[in-house]
């Protein structure tokens, strides 16, 4: 066999690749939830409550079920096969023995004491957009159409909207056994706390504040905005009557969670569900939670024994799937007057909405364990509560507490540095975890794995010229212009794992076969839904075989396919997926390796793997082509002794510990003096991921996390009335940043490996939304510095900025 | 959504009272108003179609008028139900003289539920602005029409 | 239900008679009934722009034009714009300068940029900026999609880049 022609393949990782994915998604040729048609099916719609908080006293679903083309319309009684639950509907009279006593509450992931919380409202509903009745009909249109001829009469309660009146039992108490509305009454967290026993002893967090020079102190808010993935949610569900199997199709970010919780709630075994994840179109955390709609059509197709599908719109999403952030921080900063931080306390309020979420309750703790931010802080005491209200309830979104853990603190070093008359980086620069400290243990717990926070602070502010930015804003300003610049330092958790920190279980896991041809396979637990780990998976295992990148797939988000995993959250793809591929990439290799010696007659610990070749150190032409050593595999004739035909291996990663990349963000924002309208001029990022296996979907990654971030800062966010009612309901109303709102991002990256994983990789995923928000809004208050602002709660509104400049007030 | 607003009708007080309690005249008067029946002591029953925008839709509900200082002031209660949502409103509606004519002061608050409130909020005081425009316009001419 | 209404249209240069509802949104007609399910629906209220098609030759929101009205129309679809096999340069753009990430707005995206540079061949990035203004898009903060409409624009002027 001749090798000389072979061509020389290029290594990959830390390459831009193209991505892999994108083909299919350019053409129109992606299969998304909503493009899957099956034979037979039927569309849902759910008729979903008017009103914040009552009681249901009607529910006609008479004309409903007249009219052509409806199958089936069920309301939370029936489901739930719960008293009042008489009405024989459509094929319902088979119900009780395919569902038994009904669908159960809810479950929730988190260990807290939890309210039941029914998939159908039975009795109560608790906020707008709580589902009453679905119905099942032949058509999407026929569904919508019966869903407004239900009729339900509700008898209204007073609404819960201010968190801190609801603290208070004010108006009224959402659900019995949670006096005050309080879903976690008090959680410390810090200096003095121990958390096994709970017990807080306040001895350093009070002589902290006892000997301080300077006190900041200041009430801030990081306000409630809706995820907006473009792609709402969405299922299909197949029951096969015959096999006694579920298929689901869901627009979700963890198939493999979605299986189990099915399963449970439906009372079949796991052997009984596939749970598929198709294309998804972005998740940003909001498609974490596993949904009543999901359970809803999973129990409609066995009942009904028809496929179901529903896809949600636009404006049922901004009521129907979870919101992020809504907290509220009284923050207090002691220090000395060269502006040494002696002491952190947070006291943080939680709006959680109606119901705990899958996650809901724990996204605020991760506030309180990254208070200590990038700062070596002696005494922190964080105090937090949760607090019901008639609102859609909030989860995970992009950051998932820890934007508000940055939000806080890097607004209050903003107003230290403003009270001490010090640079804002230099107050940073003065309260850093110096790099020899790491591993470092917060006041609060986290372990930070590593760090270089002074080397991203100087290359920012290399980056954005600081000095002449600060000179350009100075001649701006002295032509009478509002401009103002802004700097934020973050870290974050990711990587999440390890198993301790989540209730599925931290670990991911991982296949890797090479088939006959050697052409691989490998199938990751990891579930991507935009962020292109078809392409940097397969770049790793590239680099590992020596093969071409087009000989590799990477399948993910299929249940049926991929044999065990957790999901893509937490910006934990690479460093917990990529490692556990890796690991199993390596397991074949090595036995590989053993094939090829007994083929080759030559010593294992030899072998290269390069340019689609498998040869001996130093003789490439020597060697045999990687296809012949697979297919020699599969026919192993003779089969080296000691070993098993094939070259299939699996393997699970379990993280020791988390890991905490960190960065650094600069912007410069004008608002306009006539009329408030803020405008980003420049914005500047250095992030710190570890080791980059795709600079261009780190790139990528970091400014739609910036985008996100930003769109906080200046634009989104979720309105309720004081009655209760959703008043953004639509992009209308909700203003989701666009192509015009953006400056050009300038980035740039430094390299801290993590000793965490091998890969020395951190995660991206969410990276931008942390220091962006807080950048922008320190920019706008130095912008309006001539008016004697302290803080601005967002998000920037032009009315907001208009009376503070025109001496109105805050709005 | 609270408004509040005037208008002023070229005619004498006692006419504008008595038209604006006249349910034949709001008939003609309210933008819309397919139905308008009395259904007992100061109360109607009101069959309205609002084509604006989010708000589209027919609407039923009823119209109470309430605490009457004759030529003077009177509250008007309103609870409507369509397909895209609900509304409650109460409003207090003044007169006084004003030259030859007379001045229509109104103030009052709505209350929206379902669609409306979320796709309809923003542009519903404008809508609300806009109809209770047609409708004084509706009754001046009526006024001018049958003087009283 | 509402009587059918008979309809002629051209979709990717092919003709369709069709009896359909008035009420039949078009994004549904070419999903639905064409199974050209490369066009999204993203909004209800047509701001997100996912669903952008081209409407006799100028991008449209197919989830704001009744089937009923596109009678006689021809449209062109995210599924049409490649030529023999190859992509438009706006795709190419797309997938050089990874201008996306989820790609739910793509095809939406793609079929507006194709429109701008149909229209200004040129543009610079402010202009580029305007003219997808119409369009959502939550992954990409945007930068990489300028950057594709830029990659585009100097391939259809014959501009290597």
């Amino acid at each position: 066999m001749t090798t000389m022609e072979r061509p020389v393949l290029p290594k990959l990782i830390g390459a831009r690749v193209k991505r892999r994915e994108d083909p299919r998604l350019i053409r129109g040729r992606a299969t998304y939830v909503d493009d899957i048609k099956l034979p037979g099916m039927l569309h849902l719609a759910f008729k979903r409550s008017d009103v914040a908080h009552g009681r249901i006293k009607r529910i006609d679903t008479s004309a409903a079920e007249a009219m052509p083309g409806v199958v089936a319309v069920f309301t939370g009684k029936d489901l739930m096969a719960l008293p009042g639950a008489t009405r024989p509907v459509g094929a319902r009279g088979t119900y009780a023995a395919k569902i038994g006593a009904g669908l159960p509450p809810m479950p929730i992931g988190t260990p807290f004491p939890s309210p039941d919380h029914y998939a159908i409202a039975p009795e109560v509903v608790r906020y707008v957009g709580e589902p009453v009745a679905v119905v099942a009909a032949e058509d999407r249109y026929v569904a919508r159409d019966a869903v407004d001829a239900i009729v339900v009469e509700y008898e209204e309660l007073p609404a819960v909207v201010d968190p801190e009146l609801a603290m208070q039992g004010q108006p009224t108490v959402i659900h019995e056994g949670f006096p005050n509305n309080l879903a976690l009454p008090y959680v410390p967290m810090g200096t003095g706390v121990d958390p096994a026993t709970g017990q807080v002893d306040n001895s350093a967090i009070d002589r902290a504040f006892a000997e301080a020079e300077v006190v900041i102190s200041q009430r801030m808010v990081n306000h409630r905005v809706a995820p907006n993935a473009m792609e709402p949610r969405g299922v299909v569900a197949h029951w096969d009557a015959g096999k006694e199997f579920l298929t689901i199709w869901s627009a979700t970010q963890n198939p493999h969670i979605l299986k189990s919780m099915v399963a449970a709630v439906l009372g079949l075994g796991e052997h009984q569900v596939r749970a598929i994840a198709p294309e998804v179109g972005g998740g940003f955390g909001c498609k974490i939670n596993i949904y009543g709609e999901e359970y809803v059509a999973a129990a409609l197709s066995r009942i009904l024994e028809r496929p179901v599908k529903w896809i949600e719109d636009r404006s049922e999403a901004f009521m129907a799937t979870i919101h992020g952030r809504d907290l509220i921080c009284y923050l207090d900063i002691a220090a000395r007057r060269d502006g040494r931080i002696l002491g952190v306390k947070m006291k943080l309020i939680a709006d959680i909405g109606a119901y705990n979420m899958l996650l809901t309750a724990a996204i605020p703790t991760l506030t309180m364990l990254m208070a200590s931010g990038t700062y070596d802080i002696p005494a922190i005491r964080c105090e937090l509560t949760e607090v019901f209200t008639n609102k859609t309830p909030t989860d995970a979104y992009r950051g998932a507490g820890r934007p508000e853990a940055t939000y806080f603190l890097e607004r209050g070093m903003d107003m230290l540095a403003r009270e001490l008359g010090l640079d804002p980086a230099e107050v940073r620069r003065r309260n850093f975890i110096p790099k020899e400290k790491f591993p470092y243990t917060t006041q609060t717990g986290a372990v930070y794995d590593s760090g270089d926070y002074e080397k991203a602070l100087d290359r920012v502010l290399q980056l954005a010229k600081w000095d002449e930015l600060i000179a350009e804003r100075d001649r701006l300003r002295a032509e009478g212009r509002l401009v103002g610049v802004g700097l934020a330092f973050y870290v974050e958790v990711c990587g999440l794992g390890p198993s301790s920190s989540l209730p599925t279980g931290g670990w991911e896991h991982a296949s890797v076969t090479v088939e006959r041809d050697g052409r691989i396979r490998a199938t990751t637990g990891a579930s991507p839904h935009g962020q292109g780990n078809e392409t940097t998976f397969a770049q790793m295992l590239a680099d590992l075989f020596g093969v071409p990148i087009e000989h590799i797939t990477i399948e993910h988000g299929d249940t049926g396919v991929v044999r065990q995993g957790i999901g893509t959250f937490g910006s934990r793809s690479q460093a917990v997926g990529g490692t556990a591929l890796m690991m199993a990439g390596e397991k074949v290799r090595k036995k590989m390796a053993k094939f090829a010696a007994a083929l080759m007659d030559a010593n294992e610990e030899d072998l290269v793997f390069e340019n689609g070749m498998i040869y001996v150190k130093g003789s490439p032409s020597t060697g045999k082509s990687f296809a012949e050593v697979a297919r020699y595999a599969y026919v192993p004739v003779p089969l080296p002794p000691g070993l098993e035909p094939g070259l299939s291996e699996e393997a699970f990663f379990e993280p020791p510990n988390n890991t905490y990349p960190f960065g650094a963000h600069i912007c410069m924002l004008e608002i306009d003096r006539e009329t408030g309208e803020p405008r980003l001029l420049k914005f500047f990022a250095v992030d710190d991921c570890g080791n980059v296996i795709n600079p261009l979907i780190v790139e990528g990654q970091v400014h739609g996390g910036l985008a996100q971030g930003i769109g906080q800062a200046m634009f989104e966010e979720v309105v309720y009335g004081p009655d209760g009612q959703l008043l953004t309901g639509s992009f209308m109303d909700y203003a989701l940043p666009r192509a015009t709102d953006f400056p050009w991002f300038e980035l740039d990256r430094t390299v801290t490996p993590t000793p965490v994983n091998p890969l020395g990789a951190k995660g991206v995923g969410e990276a931008g939304t942390l220091g962006s928000t807080p950048a922008v809004v320190n920019a706008a208050v130095d912008a309006l510095s001539e008016f004697g602002v302290k803080h601005i709660d967002m998000p920037l509104r032009p009315e907001k900025l208009w009376r503070i400049i025109h001496g109105r007030g805050q709005a | 959504m609270e408004l509040a607003g005037e208008h002023r009708f070229r005619a004498p007080r006692q006419a504008v009272w008595k038209a604006l309690l006249d349910p034949e005249a709001l008939r003609e008067a309210i933008p819309g108003c397919e139905q308008l029946e009395r259904i007992g002591e100061d109360a109607y029953s009101v069959t309205l179609k609002v084509g604006i925008a989010a708000i589209k839709g027919t609407y039923t509900g009823t119209v109470r008028i309430a605490d009457q200082q004759p030529e003077t002031s009177y509250r008007m209660l309103v609870t409507g139900e369509g397909k895209p949502g609900s509304v409650e409103g109460e409003a207090e509606l003044q007169l006084s003289e004003d030259g030859d004519g007379t001045l229509v002061r109104y103030r009052g608050e709505v209350r929206a539920r379902g669609a409306i409130a979320r796709l309809g909020s923003r542009l519903l005081t404008g809508a609300a602005k806009l109809l209770i425009g047609q409708f004084f316009k509706g009754m001046e001419s009526q006024l001018q029409r049958r003087p009283a | 239900m509402s009587d059918l209404v008979p309809i002629s249209i051209t979709v990717n240069g092919r003709r369709y008679e069709l009896e359909v509802e008035p009420r039949l949104l078009l994004v549904h007609l070419l999903r639905e009934k064409l199974l050209l399910t490369g066009t999204h629906v993203g909004c209800d209220t047509s701001q997100c722009g996912a669903c952008t098609v081209l409407l006799d030759g100028r991008s449209a929101k197919s989830c704001t034009v009744f089937a009923v009205q596109a009678d006689g129309s021809e449209v062109v679809t995210i599924e049409g714009l490649e030529r023999d096999g190859q992509l438009h340069p706006v795709q190419e753009g797309f997938w050089e300068e990874h201008g996306l990430q989820c790609g739910y707005c793509t095809p939406g995206m793609i079929v507006s940029v194709v429109d701008l540079l149909n229209e200004n061949p040129n543009p610079t990035e402010a202009e580029i900026r305007a003219g997808i203004s119409g369009n959502f898009c939550r992954c990409t903060g945007y930068q990489h999609i300028v950057k594709a409409a830029q990659y585009a624009a100097a391939r259809m002027r014959g501009v290597s880049s």
